[in-house]
């Protein structure tokens, strides 16, 4: 049997792995859904100033390593050209093994790396993690096809507004909203309604819905990163940054304010909410934007009054210009 | 063209000596201070890791004093420090100053950014043969200045008189500034190397306590940031050698160029890190795994707060300090380390590498008695 983590790209590659690994006939497990006992496991043996999803990422891995033979971790480097994802990432199975003291072969890892080499790495990295389980190439290649098609899927249901989270779990779905804001993050903290406190879920009961970078369309999200005149080298800093720039060029009149949601020791997220906080300063009519930091330390009811202080904004602003808007229309 | 360049211990030498031979106009940057650091940590992102806050405040400083041009190194990534030109220059944008900021990326992100930039650094109009003339002393100046450095933390605990050795070393460091040519630095460098021998010693290196430095290239060579833990070690009566070089830092960004001391130091990282995470996380593994075949007592681990790589590394090094029961100091490096904290903690370190070395001495000893 062979566990997955839930943590970190867990929440992009669902899918595609498990989907994978099913196809060469092995048994998947996931950990359980981030609780207190994951969380403390995490901050215990974890780094001490290590980003939290990494603590919580390791938390998960104590959890599921004794109930299963094989852990599964890719070396995701890179899934983009010329792109890396952050260190952390690169480095995770040497942590894993060094932290935990498991031995190499109970991990299963490959290095998946598209930054020069393009779709060639990614075939790379998935026969190496499948050559554990078959000698048969042609075997793991079908698998990985039939694995890339649920990716497909799953990325396409996600544009539809579902949270990943919804979807793995099949929780009930957040029934669409009118008026919406931007929530910008990396998936695997706006998923985690645990260690997110169940944001999206209080920015519902606040009366908005949510879109996320994951909702939007890839394409349309690289061609407004190119404003810039130098992306970033992390993919999902710069799909971030991408849907940032997208409706901040192309409003949409539905949407009210932008929330971001980081962790406090990220290290991408440090410099690109710089960015794109000075971007949407410099446009001369902006809609509010809040950074919210995450972390252990976190609580609830500070992160509850905050949003409604920004909603609280949002609301002022839509009135204000609205009445601006009337007065500027009458005689 | 006023150009200006930030910091890195004697970085601002060397590149004192290649610019105004290529024409270019420099205002060298002021010492880097204590309000250096503060005006970087007022304007720069507040999560941002140090350096990218000091060297912001190192152009700010410099471009009070009329650059208006800077010079900056970009990156590939996955470490920050290649999004650091991106950050300085929205920021210093915001402020209103009006300054044109040149960019070294690597050829990777346009290759004709890169020519437009490296033009602009040499002047454009000047003969080949002058840049490969001056780039090539400016290098062995850059070079000349680590050689001193070495000698100097290595020296420092054995020599008579401390202020002696540092009379010698600052006194080159000044001189090397006006060097023209390269016979007139071969001239600096033997009359340094007869100053240093000339340096009456009392104890000998066997007999006193080494410490290797791995880490970041910025933090742990810029002794005006880490609060020169090397002198601190060197005044505790240690041995201390850095693993840490500008030279190697900049030789390690071609593949060609790489030097074989650093491929070995990846090839021992392997077993504990098997790829390359960014910065010089895979050499603070590999470096002190090599301390620790030299028969180092122990080694001390610098970094900025946060620093991606480096703490990738860190939560490897407890395992490579398990296994080759090599004692590790991490110091984290940031605007709210404080020195008397630091000083205590380096201090309680010393005294740790004291007591293991004198039991060890003495087990041995109690083994030589009962097998005789």
């Amino acid at each position: 049997m062979v566990g997955i983590p839930r943590g970190l790209l867990f929440y992009r590659f669902y899918w595609l792995w498990k989907t994978f690994l099913e196809e060469l006939g092995v048994e998947v497990r996931v950990s359980p859904p981030t609780n207190k006992a994951i969380i403390r496991r995490g901050l215990t043996y974890g780094v001490e100033e290590i980003c939290f999803p990494v603590k919580v990422f390791l938390g998960h891995v104590m959890a599921i390593q004794d109930e299963v033979d094989f852990l599964f971790l890719p070396r995701m480097v890179s899934f983009h050209r010329r792109e890396y994802t952050c260190p952390k990432i690169l480095g995770l199975p040497d942590l894993v093994r060094n932290l935990f003291g498991i031995s190499s072969e109970r991990i299963i890892t490959g290095e998946v790396n598209m930054r020069d080499t393009g779709i060639w790495g990614w075939r790379q990295g998935f026969l190496e993690m499948g050559r554990r389980f078959t000698r048969q190439e042609g075997k793991i290649m079908r698998a990985l096809k039939r694995a890339e098609e649920a990716h497909k899927r799953y990325r396409e249901k996600l544009k539809t507004g579902i949270l990943p989270e919804h979807l793995i779990d099949r929780r009930e779905e957040v029934v669409p909203k009118e008026k919406k804001v931007l929530l910008l993050g990396h998936t695997y903290l706006i998923s985690d309604s645990y260690i997110n406190m169940n944001i999206v879920q209080k920015i519902h009961t606040l009366g908005y819905g949510v879109v996320t970078q994951d909702m939007v369309d890839e394409q349309r999200v690289r061609k407004y990163l190119s404003l810039l005149q130098k992306p970033s080298f992390w993919t999902i800093s710069n799909e971030i940054m991408g849907t940032a720039l997208l409706y901040l060029k192309e409003r949409d009149p539905r949407l009210k304010g932008y929330i971001h949601l980081v962790s406090f020791e990220c290290g991408p997220d440090s410099l690109v909410g710089e960015v794109i906080e000075r971007w949407i300063k410099r446009e001369s009519e902006t809609l509010p934007y809040l950074r919210l930091e995450i972390d252990e330390h976190t609580g609830e009811a500070g992160l509850l009054t905050r949003l409604e202080a920004f909603v609280d904004m949002m609301e002022w602003r839509d009135a204000h210009l609205e009445s601006n808007l009337s007065s500027s229309l009458a005689p | 063209m006023r150009a200006t360049f930030p910091h890195l211990l004697h970085l601002d030498v060397a590149l004192g000596i290649l610019y105004p031979t290529l024409g270019i106009e420099i205002v060298p940057p002021p010492p880097l201070t204590r309000k250096t650091i503060e005006i970087g940590v007022k304007l720069a992102p507040q999560n941002a890791c140090f350096p990218l806050k000091v060297t912001l405040g190192n152009f700010v400083e410099s471009i009070e004093k009329g650059a208006d041009t800077l010079f900056m190194a970009g990156g590939v990534g996955p470490c920050r420090f290649g999004y650091y030109g991106q950050i300085q220059r929205l920021i210093l944008e915001d402020l209103g100053y009006k300054v044109q900021f040149i960019l070294l990326d690597h050829p990777r992100y346009g290759i004709r950014s890169f020519v437009q930039a490296l033009r602009t650094m040499t002047g454009g109009k000047i003969s080949p043969a002058r840049i490969v003339r001056a780039t090539a002393l400016a290098w062995k100046v850059l070079r000349f200045t680590e050689t001193i450095e070495a000698k100097r933390r290595a020296l420092r605990c054995l020599v008579e008189r401390k202020d002696a050795l540092d009379r010698v070393v600052e006194g080159t460091l000044t001189r090397l500034r006006w060097v023209e040519s390269v016979t007139a630095l071969e001239e600096i460098i033997r009359s340094t190397e007869e100053a240093l021998r000339a340096l009456p010693l009392v104890r000998e290196e066997g007999e006193v306590l080494k410490v290797g430095i791995v880490g970041e290239v910025y933090v742990a060579q810029e002794k005006r940031i880490n609060f020169d833990v090397e002198r601190l070690l060197g005044d505790l009566g240690v041995y201390v050698h850095n693993s840490v070089s500008t030279v190697e830092y900049i030789l390690h960004t071609l593949p060609f160029t790489r030097s074989r001391e650093k491929e070995e130091t990846w090839r021992l990282a392997r077993p504990y890190l098997q790829r390359f995470v960014g910065g010089e996380g895979i050499d603070s593994v590999g470096s002190a795994i090599r301390y620790a075949q030299w028969g180092f007592d122990g080694v001390v681990h610098l970094y900025p707060f946060t620093c991606m790589p480096e703490i990738v590394a860190k939560g490897i090094l407890t395992q490579v300090s398990k296994d080759y029961d090599l004692p590790i100091l991490h110091l984290a490096i940031d605007e709210h380390a404080g020195e008397a904290g630091l000083i205590t903690r380096v201090e309680a370190f010393v005294d740790v590498l004291e007591r293991r070395k004198k039991t060890r001495r003495k087990s041995e000893v109690g083994r030589a008695w009962t097998y005789s």
